[in-house]
């Protein structure tokens, strides 16, 4: 159990930290994962050099859950974070600690949408390809983003404002000028989107929808099944992506390798197994066996069609409204037992953040509750932000 | 999932599972393909595949030879080196 995975002897009143899934050269990168225990990478991620470029200090690094895609970080090698019998996000806990303004995080699968909601913090995952993934453990390409969390809406923009912009070192960039569009006036409520919630959950969702109409803005509630699927087609694509991406560690170059081996193949082998945690080991057979002869089209192919039909309902949505509101996660904690009644909490519970995941539009998490706009409109969505956290003081 | 599919899986990812990893990787594998049935209700036949969730394609950059980092500190975080190579077991019997 580690808040830090590494920390700097750094004061500082701009002060920020990274999670362990981006690059650093003065501190080692290990994703969470025996795999890249100890590992010093060569060069930064092109977001920390833009941090340090506008004054920011970088103080340290979050654990992280291996490879970012659990549920808050419980399958780090370092052993999950439990406080008071619940489940905890190291990201989360700096923040709430007051030692750094904000954290630079990959959100791969909802990780940071959902610490946010859960510890009262702001966090914004940006439209894809406005921030550069440049120096980040590449996991699931085609939907993490590099995302910002704070205790408040203001610092978010702020750094978001900082690490945003092309990057002709990330393929994925996309170019400049952003127009990020600003002003809600109209929002979705996806009540079809708040299945499987509790009391808790469900309060913050009204208590936010009054904040909004007591701001003017026309809050509708709106049903659509087809964005329900998101979870299901992302669980594809991501394990897919994540197959291919963690290829690459076989103990040769870098990262662990087995003490034990009587040829190269059991190298391979026992290095990964040993390496590698259970979750990861079962979603790369299961991205693997998606990407097979016999699956491809059935089920990778599928995956990428639904993508565009739930992009197109978004675009549907957004055609009459500023953004959607639904819930970041089913409740307010998990409890240090929930992972055991809840095996296969990564792949259910990312129903409420993958919408966002695998469309790549941006999702603000504040007040418990998640919005979603359209692309580019990532400073409108925090603004709601600010209404809200307005209305809490 | 059978189990020689399941072996096959894991011989071509490199993994050797616990019988305990096993078995829950077959129940994983299970819920898995019981939510997929879901997406088959879609009729996606006139829908084009989304690759790139944003109308980028990956630049293609200059094609300029680089030295951006020497061989000693690419070899840095390596297990094994031997005067500038990478050391492996024997792959030639």
């Amino acid at each position: 159990m580690k808040i830090y995975s590494s920390k700097l002897d750094k004061k500082s009143d701009k002060a920020i930290v990274v999670d362990d899934m981006l690059l650093t050269v003065d501190m080692p990168t290990s994703a969470g994962s025996k795999m890249l225990d100890g590992y010093m990478s060569l060069f930064e991620a092109e977001a920390i050099t833009r941090l340090k470029a506008n004054g920011y200090d970088i103080v340290g690094k979050a654990d992280v859950g291996e490879f970012s895609f659990d549920l808050l970080g419980e399958t780090s090698c370092n052993g999950a974070i439990v406080k008071d019998g619940k489940l905890c996000n190291a990201s989360a806990e700096i923040l709430k600690a007051d030692e750094a303004v904000a954290t630079v995080n990959l959100e791969v699968n909802g990780t940071v949408i959902r610490a946010a909601a859960q510890n009262d913090l702001c966090a914004v995952k940006p439209t894809y390809g406005t921030v550069s993934r440049y120096g980040t453990v590449p996991v699931a390409c085609s939907g993490e983003c590099v995302s910002v969390m704070s205790r408040n809406a203001s610092v978010c923009r702020e750094v978001l404002g900082v690490i945003a912009g092309h990057d002709d070192k990330d393929g994925t960039s996309l170019p400049e000028p952003y127009e990020y569009t600003s002003g809600v006036r109209r929002v979705a409520f996806l009540k079809s989107m708040t299945q499987g919630i509790d009391g808790e959950i469900s309060e913050k969702l009204s208590s936010f929808k009054a904040t909004l109409e007591k701001n003017g803005v026309e809050v509708c509630e709106l049903d659509d099944e087809v964005i329900c699927l998101s979870n299901i087609a992302w669980n594809i694509l991501m394990s897919s992506e994540l197959c291919n991406n963690v290829s690459r560690y076989d103990g040769v170059k870098y990262g662990h390798r087995a003490e034990s081996f009587s040829g190269i193949d059991e190298l391979y082998t026992n290095s990964r197994t040993e390496a590698f945690g259970e979750l990861l080991k079962k979603t790369i057979l299961f991205g693997s066996d998606n990407l097979s002869t016999e699956n491809y089209m059935k089920v990778y192919d599928k995956a990428l069609r639904i993508r565009r039909v739930i992009s197109e309902a978004f675009a549907k949505i957004f055609g009459e409204f500023d953004a959607a509101l639904m819930p970041a996660c089913s409740t307010l904690s998990y409890g240090e037992d929930y992972l055991q009644s809840n095996k296969d909490a990564a792949f259910t519970e990312n129903f409420y953040t993958a919408p966002a995941s695998i469309t790549g539009l941006p999702a603000v998490a504040v007040g418990g509750i998640q919005l979603i706009g359209k692309a580019f409109s990532d400073m409108m969505l925090l603004e709601a932000a600010e209404l809200c956290e307005k209305e809490g003081k | 999932m059978d189990k020689d599919t399941f072996r096959r899986l894991e011989l071509l990812n490199q993994l050797k599972l616990t019988e305990t990893e096993k078995a829950d990787a077959f129940a994983f594998f299970g819920s898995r393909e019981k939510e997929r049935l879901a997406l088959d209700k879609i009729d996606t036949s006139s829908v084009e595949r989304m690759v790139h969730v944003m109308p980028i394609m990956t630049v293609v950059r200059e094609d300029v030879a680089v030295q951006k980092f020497s061989r000693e500190a690419l070899q840095q975080g390596a297990p094994e080196t031997d005067e500038g190579y990478w050391c492996v077991p024997r792959v030639v019997e």
